[in-house]
């Protein structure tokens, strides 16, 4: 891509919580002004990356640049800065208990730029519609569904129109056509805006959809890096497991434990209820 | 080594009680810079004031019912004491200088810090501690909204400006409790209470009860929003019981932290 959006360089970068190390050496570029996306099993450290790149955990080795900056050795200010050009969906939403809708969208505006309330007030409308919850402005968050509170995450990080924009599982638990929507709505914002987007998934659909470059993390290290062809046609074997959606092979059945007994059970349910069958 | 255990032993106490003292010098500088960087924000932050006036509603509006109960039992209870030891020496006509300087002086501060510890200080630390652990303290500090100026700088201001306040209505209902049990009920004179009352009160009285609850305005606030702020480095409890230990421990430290500080006030102050 030749566009002036920066680019993610990670290096050498060893993530992990309390001197324990999580995952080791990643070393990759995330291309400026493309689709990146971050893939890996759960529990294999996706979401640390993140809150590594933007400096939310102390990362225990290594730098990362975004752009020419390496934001571990950045000033404050001028992190503070580099803050506001970048937007984050976390993977639960992270919106504000306290503010309803509407003014978890308009905060970072309020706090930040010198729009009047009837200009802020038309923006948050606009970005509330593009992830459709322009209905919903004076609900709460705990007043949303799961997948409703993660694209009210996503409005709320496009809110500035950041630079770059960094999603946390953004279509986990939405439907499959939600996701599609907002697989589109991505790819829309990078080709219009010229965002460098970063997505963390395990949704390989999404993945196929939107990805122009593929890190994919396991086992403690870096298992991939490169675009999403060369990705697809791998023949590592637990990429391979990965892609085709395939189990460990076993000989022999996993479930090796008895039926639980019904003797065991406390109360004497059998008395009450008789078999659960059909007549 | 055998020699080695007697050694062991005679020193894990002193092992033990070091670790102690370490621990709370540690805990009680990190409470001051936290203390710093709540006042330094106050000046830094944009729209502070609109954020003031929400804290004050709920930390002093809301509190107004519960201050003057608690004000006018009090009032009552020292008047009805104090008037019964009095008549022991036929001197009933001091209640009224007996009643104000011990609400002015010690219970007015004391008790509304108490008070306010446990209706707003305990709700600052649980609202902090959720938003601690539900990620959205990390969101605001990736929107370029410093935590501190939003959550913590705000609640220290109202704090300052409702305590003293909030005591002074403490004070003025304790008053009126004590004429209304040693007077109205019991018989004492209406005249000579509000003379003791004005007499006996000077201003050094009534402004070492407004330092003492300045002192305790931050005392409390920071305590309980430092204890909310941290929540997720607690050992004791992860996740929702780390915030109810954290409110308990709030609670417990601004309370104790409330009366060692009016001692070392009053030492002070009243010399
Ligand atoms: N605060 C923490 N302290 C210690 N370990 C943690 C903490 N948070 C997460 N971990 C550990 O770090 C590892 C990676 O967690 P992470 O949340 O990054 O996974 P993930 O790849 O995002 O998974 P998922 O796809 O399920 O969201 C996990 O093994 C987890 O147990
Ligand atoms: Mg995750």
């Amino acid at each position: 891509m030749t566009s002036s959006a920066p680019d993610i360089r990670i290096e050498n970068l060893t993530i992990g919580y309390g001197g324990k190390p999580i995952i080791e050496d990643i070393n990759a570029t995330l291309p400026g002004g493309g689709v990146s996306v971050i893939l890996g099993g759960s529990g294999c450290g996706k979401s640390t990356l993140l809150k590594n790149i933007l400096k939310l955990n102390p990362a225990m080795g290594g730098s990362v640049y975004l752009g020419k900056h390496n934001i571990f050795t950045l000033k404050k200010k001028a992190f503070s800065c580099l803050k506001q050009r970048i937007g984050v969906l976390f993977q639960d939403g992270a919106l504000l208990g306290a503010l309803n809708l509407f003014d978890n969208v308009a905060l970072p505006l309020r706090e930040h730029t010198k729009l009047k309330p009837a200009e802020i007030a038309e923006v948050v409308k606009a970005k509330l519609s593009l992830v459709g919850l322009e209905k919903f402005v004076d609900y709460f968050p705990n007043e949303l569904s799961g997948g409703m509170r993660k694209r009210a995450g996503l409005a709320r990080a496009m809110v500035m129109d950041p630079d770059i924009l960094f999603c946390d599982e953004p279509t986990s638990g939405l439907d499959p056509i939600n996701s599609a929507e907002l697989d589109e709505l991505l790819l829309e914002l990078k080709k219009r805006f010229e965002m460098t987007i970063v997505v963390v998934s395990h949704d390989l659909a999404s993945m196929q959809a939107i990805a122009d470059y593929v890190l994919v993390l396991g086992k403690g290290k870096t298992l991939f890096n490169g675009s999403k062809e060369s990705l697809m046609a791998t023949d590592d074997v637990y990429l391979r497991q990965f892609l085709d959606r395939k189990g460990e092979k076993r000989e022999s059945s996993r479930i090796t434990m008895p039926h639980l007994d019904p003797s065991v059970m406390r109360m004497d349910c059998n008395k009450l209820l008789g078999d659960l069958d059909n007549n | 080594m055998p020699q080695s255990v007697p050694e062991k032993t005679i020193m894990q106490p002193f092992a033990f009680l070091g670790k102690v003292s370490l621990n709370i010098l540690g805990e009680a500088g990190a409470i001051c810079i936290f203390l710093f960087e709540a006042i330094l924000h106050v000046f830094s932050s944009l729209g502070i004031f609109t954020k003031t006036i929400k804290e004050l509603y709920f930390i002093g509006v809301r509190s107004i019912t519960v201050i003057s109960l608690i004000g006018l039992f009090t009032g009552m209870v020292v008047g009805l004491q104090t008037y019964y030891a009095l008549s022991k020496f036929g001197s009933e006509g001091f209640l009224g200088a007996a009643v104000a300087l011990s609400l002015v002086r010690e219970l007015g501060p004391v008790l509304t810090a108490i008070m306010l510890t446990g209706r707003a200080g305990s709700s600052m630390t649980a609202e902090i501690g959720v938003m601690r652990i539900s990620e959205q303290i990390d969101a605001l500090e990736l929107m370029d909204i410093n935590p501190m100026s939003y959550l913590v700088s705000p609640k220290l201001l109202a704090s300052l400006i409702s305590f003293p306040i909030l005591t002074a209505l403490f004070d003025l209902i304790g008053i009126a409790g004590g004429y209304l049990s040693g007077v109205a009920l019991l018989g004492g004179n209406s005249g000579v209470y509000f003379h003791r009352v004005c007499t006996s009160l000077s201003w050094e009285d009534i402004s070492a009860g407004f330092t003492k609850s300045i002192v305790f305005a931050v005392v409390v606030c920071i305590v309980c929003c430092f204890q909310g702020y941290f929540t997720h480095f607690r050992k004791d409890g992860k996740g929702a019981e780390g915030v109810s230990q954290a409110t308990t421990t709030a609670v417990v430290m601004s309370c104790v932290m409330v009366l060692v500080t009016d001692y070392i006030l009053t030492s002070l102050l009243f010399q």
